[in-house]
């Protein structure tokens, strides 16, 4: 069903998302509130201390490099920066959580009232709403930005899929307690699964860009959750909403939204009513399920946390911390259609991803800026193929910078044609080989030398008085078997356009 | 025998140094006491012979090569029961951390044997420091040294009576509402509650954590000074402990209080509750101020007639949040055959707590439930504000304000246990130091003239003013010839 069911209901409903995503502060060196190791895995239980397991006695310490990074986040996404603002106790009673109550932020977020524009491209998802045609920008409001402390891993032992139900016991991990989380919410502003996606995409790069996270949807160190309702169009109102969990990847919240749109639209046709509950997405079964257990109604006793002293923050500090954002890919995408004269789908796709992007500039600073568009041409296509292909990213491959580059010289010389260029890459991805090498080693280098191409065209039309004929007769496409010929008896390596240029010359003689 | 109940933790120090006596002769001096007496008293729910005697051989050691002994060198020392050492046992005298080993070291007792004292074991409390009486221990109440039928106050009831009996030198205690002055009013002893943010809370058990500070018990004045030195200080570990320049609070210690601006507290003698014999106490005190050239005014403090109701809202809000760490799924007991990990929580709490426990774990769950929080919590905490508003306002016209530190002398076990309201009034003076983050000394008085029993003058200063007040409270110590000695060890000294 999908895309085309979703469109289809799309035209006379309208879906309201706002999005909550959990990031880890996985590039600091310590946890929130103490000072063990921030790293994935590892045997259970040994990243842990007094603080992080919640022993008797044991206090929080901020880590103020946490509170840095959730201010510099802020200021990526166009949030306004607290002067005043402190920690707040969460109180519910989990196993995940050694404290049974966690660290988090309430009425005063370090950040808030942000705004982040997301770039639809119409040939690539689709706009999916009918009041947008072809592509667009949409901002998306973002409410708030604060820190908390992760909660440990539960492992559920003797249920089904490692889910709590039908569990005959339960092991707890606390390495991730007490790993800085950064939640940021927006504002209901996103219409459509598309765009769902594309803000989360862009968060990501943002993140990424700043250095906060390694922002992993596998592994969990970014996690989207989606608020979701549908109205009809026209109507001003909110529906009732449905929250979505486990969505791990990018495709399966675009799936999740998709499906859980068209769930809550046919309940709604068909009279029913929409249940405000936490629902579960389960990508290999396509569908949403209703979860239970956790969600009561919880009231979770916030109050300020009695251990931490509240944070002031003065505009200077706030100035410093500015002074340290790097460009971020609003900028970057900017900048690669001025300097190096981009079309703006070249210019998404390249600073859409950090390494790309990187990658891009490498080559071009060797190449040269006059050459940045065959060169954005060899990693949109080659580079961007091999890396599908192999499911690889750049740095697994054997393929460096300069190796474009110097592949995209060898063509703009006219030492090899553009096919040719083809066979070098495939050659220097499975070698590491230096693509000058391997021309030369393969003998690739293309004859332009008019003398010795012209020998041989005069050979060829020569031996071949039918198809001159019918050339001269107004049968231009005969051309391409001279082209042919020629590039035969060459062994491929005659420059083309000169080829064209003399057989054209001397058939129109 | 040494009789370490004559001599003061200098004293002993300096007989180590000196080579009157050997740190392992103190050692077993305090262990012996603590074999003759504690049978009766139960200030001790666990003795650490080992590890004092582990630490006596240090000091011998540095003795024989020549080191400079550091300040407590040698000086038997015990702990409330709520504060982390390894090598024992912290069980907030709570059946559900019955067993409970420490894996890491309380800041201000890891201080405190830096400074060469030797631990002799830990001190019976109320449980989770709920209660003015040490009645609330899962392991039974501690008696008072001078009447063996009444209670030593609370919460750290085991460490005032631990020194009272002679059995330790000095004791480490904790103060939220009056945890360590009401009980050294009630056994006589000399008991301070720093300044909130001056000792690092980190490894003592939390109660309420805007509140609770850690402070000494001892017989002299002076040697609470030299225990608040070794233990004060910025802690990493607490981000609410204050970074200030070490200060050595003996130093001025006995310069006296001429011109010292001394503020009596007049409206609140007029507490419910306050007995004759304390209320005359505190004109005697104010006399022997003024005798002592102070100058001595008298002063009101409106809003600290909502200390106690805000304390009661604050304290178990906070505590509700603390105390939910004990689940039964990490540590400490855990309930057997429960159905499922709510029953879990269910049972191992309902097991594990005592009743004062839950009475103010469920006063601080609903104060912090939604569409309560701004009419108790919220209100709380505006009283709290005016209450520091009061102080502040009394402080820029004295330098130190006298109460008295309960209304009452020490009460007969069991007086007081069914009436949770009576029980908390004996707060009523030092709760307000609490929630107002000043300093305040217990200094005995003298005995009440009608039962006989100690009685304790509080002495209030502002923020990290403890230099100030331990100066007034060594010259109204001086000037009262108080003798900290109860009856019962009168007896076993001979």
């Amino acid at each position: 069903m999908a895309k085309d069911r979703l469109r289809e209901v799309l035209e006379e409903w309208e879906a309201v998302i706002g999005l909550e995503v959990h990031t880890e502060l996985t590039t600091l060196a310590t946890k929130m509130f103490c000072g063990c190791p921030v790293e994935f895995g590892g045997e259970p239980n040994t990243r842990v201390c007094p603080v992080c397991l919640g022993l008797p006695g044991a206090l929080p310490v901020p880590n103020e490099a946490a509170i840095e990074a959730t201010v510099l986040a802020g200021l990526a996404t166009g949030c306004e920066i607290a002067p005043w603002s402190q920690f707040h106790r969460k109180n519910y009673f989990y196993p995940d959580m050694p404290k049974n109550y966690q660290i988090s932020q309430y009425d005063l977020p370090f950040c808030s009232d942000g705004m982040v524009e997301v770039d639809i491209e119409a040939d690539r998802g689709g706009p999916q709403r009918p009041d947008r045609d072809g592509d667009y920008v949409t901002p998306i409001g973002i409410t708030r930005i604060h820190l908390e402390e992760d909660t440990g891993k539960m492992v559920h032992v003797g249920g089904s899929e490692g889910r709590i139900a039908g569990a005959t016991h339960s092991h707890v991990d606390f390495n991730r307690a007490g790993t800085g989380l950064m939640e940021l919410v927006t504002e209901p502003d996103i219409r459509t699964p598309e765009e769902a996606r594309r803000f989360a995409q862009k968060l990501r790069l943002i993140w990424l860009s700043l250095g906060v996270s390694d922002c992993n949807m596998e592994e969990g160190s970014m996690r989207v959750d989606a608020n979701v309702s549908v109205r009809r169009r026209g109507e001003t109102a909110f529906g009732t909403k449905a929250e979505i969990k486990n969505m791990n990847s990018f495709k399966s919240l675009h799936d999740a939204l998709a499906h859980e749109i068209v769930r809550q639209v046919e309940l709604l046709e068909q009279g029913g009513s929409v249940v405000q509950e936490t629902r579960h997405w389960d990508a290999g079964a396509k569908r949403t399920s209703s979860l239970r257990g956790k969600e009561e109604a919880h009231d979770y006793r916030y109050f300020p946390e009695p251990d931490m002293v509240p944070f002031e923050f003065s505009a200077e500090w706030v100035e410093g911390v500015r002074a340290k954002l790097p460009e971020l890919p609003d900028a970057r995408k900017a900048r690669f259609m001025a300097d190096y004269r981009l079309p703006a789908h070249d210019a998404t796709v390249l600073t859409g991803d950090l390494t790309l992007a990187a990658f891009f500039e490498a080559a071009v600073t060797i190449a040269g800026v006059e050459r940045a568009k065959p060169i954005s041409n060899v990693i949109l296509n080659d580079l961007s193929m091999l890396l599908n292909a192999e499911g690889i990213s750049v740095a697994e491959t054997r393929i460096v910078p300069s190796m474009v580059a110097e592949l995209v010289v060898l063509v703009e010389d006219g030492v090899i044609s553009s096919k040719q260029a083809k066979e070098v890459f495939a050659e220097m991805a499975e070698t590491g080989d230096a693509p000058g090498a391997i021309v030369e080693l393969r003998g690739m280098q293309q004859v332009s030398d008019t003398g010795a191409i012209e020998a041989v065209v005069d050979r060829v039309i020569a031996a071949n008085p039918a198809q001159v004929e019918q050339y001269r007769g107004g049968k231009q496409g005969v051309l391409g078997y001279f082209v042919g010929q020629v590039m035969r008896e060459m062994g491929g390596q005659a420059n083309p356009t000169v080829v064209n240029e003399l057989l054209r010359e001397k058939l129109d003689a | 025998m040494i009789d370490l109940s004559r001599l003061t933790a200098t004293q002993i120090r300096d007989g180590i140094a000196d080579k009157l006596f050997t740190a392992r002769e103190v050692a077993e001096a305090a262990l012996g006491r603590i074999e003759a007496l504690d049978g009766q008293v139960h200030a001790f729910n666990q003795v650490t012979a080992e590890l004092a005697y582990a630490a006596a051989e240090r000091i011998d050691d540095a003795v024989a090569s020549g080191v400079v002994l550091p300040v407590l060198a040698g000086v038997p020392v015990a702990l409330k029961d709520n504060m982390n050492l390894v090598g024992t046992r912290t069980t907030c005298s709570a059946a559900i951390l019955e067993g409970h080993e420490s894996v890491y070291d309380c800041t201000a007792v890891h201080r405190l044997l830096e400074a060469g004292a030797l631990p002799v074991g830990k001190c019976n409390m109320d449980e989770f420091a709920f209660g003015s009486s040490t009645e609330n221990s899962a392991f039974g109440p501690t008696r008072n040294p001078w009447d063996l039928d009444r209670v030593p106050g609370g919460s750290s009831g085991g460490s005032a009576a631990a020194v009272a009996a002679g059995m330790a030198t000095l004791t480490l205690g904790s103060d939220t509402g009056g945890s360590i002055r009401q009980p050294g009013a009630l056994t006589g002893t000399v008991a301070l509650k720093p300044t909130y943010g001056r000792v690092s809370r980190y490894g003592c058990v939390a109660f309420a954590s805007s509140l609770d500070q850690i402070g000494p018990f001892a017989k002299t004045v002076e040697e609470c000074a030299v225990a608040l030195g070794a233990i004060s200080g910025k802690d990493p570990m607490d981000a609410t402990s204050v970074d200030r320049p070490a200060e050595d609070f003996t130093a001025a210690l006995h310069e006296g209080v001429r011109g010292l601006r001394v503020g009596v507290v007049t409206d609140l003698l007029e507490a419910e509750g306050c007995s004759a014999e304390v209320r005359d106490s505190i004109s005697a005190a104010a006399e022997v101020f003024a005798s002592l050239g102070a100058e001595v005014g008298e002063v009101e403090l409106p809003s600290t007639a909502h200390g106690l109701s805000a304390y009661y809202v604050i304290g178990p809000a906070e505590a509700s949040s603390n105390l939910a760490r004990f689940d039964g799924i990490r540590y400490g007991r855990r309930a057997e055959e429960a159905e499922d990990v709510l029953d879990l929580y269910m049972r191992s709490r309902a097991e594990g707590f005592g009743p004062e426990t839950i009475r103010r774990v469920m006063l601080g769950t609903y104060a912090l439930s939604a569409g309560y929080y701004d009419a108790y919590y919220g209100q709380a905490q505006k009283a709290r504000t005016l209450i520091k508003r009061d102080f502040e306002t009394a402080f820029s016209r004295f330098d130190v304000l006298l109460t008295p530190t309960a209304p009452t002398t020490a009460f007969r076990i069991g007086e007081k246990s069914s009436d949770p309201l009576s029980m908390y009034l004996s707060d009523i003076y030092t709760i307000p130091v609490n929630l107002a983050g000043n300093c305040a000394i217990s200094v005995p008085s003298g005995l009440g003239a009608e039962t006989g029993l100690p009685i304790g003058l509080q002495i209030i200063g502002t923020h990290f003013a403890e230099a100030v007040v331990l100066r007034a409270a060594a010259a109204f110590e001086a000037a009262v010839g108080f003798d900290p000695t109860p009856p019962l060890v009168r007896e076993v000294q001979g």
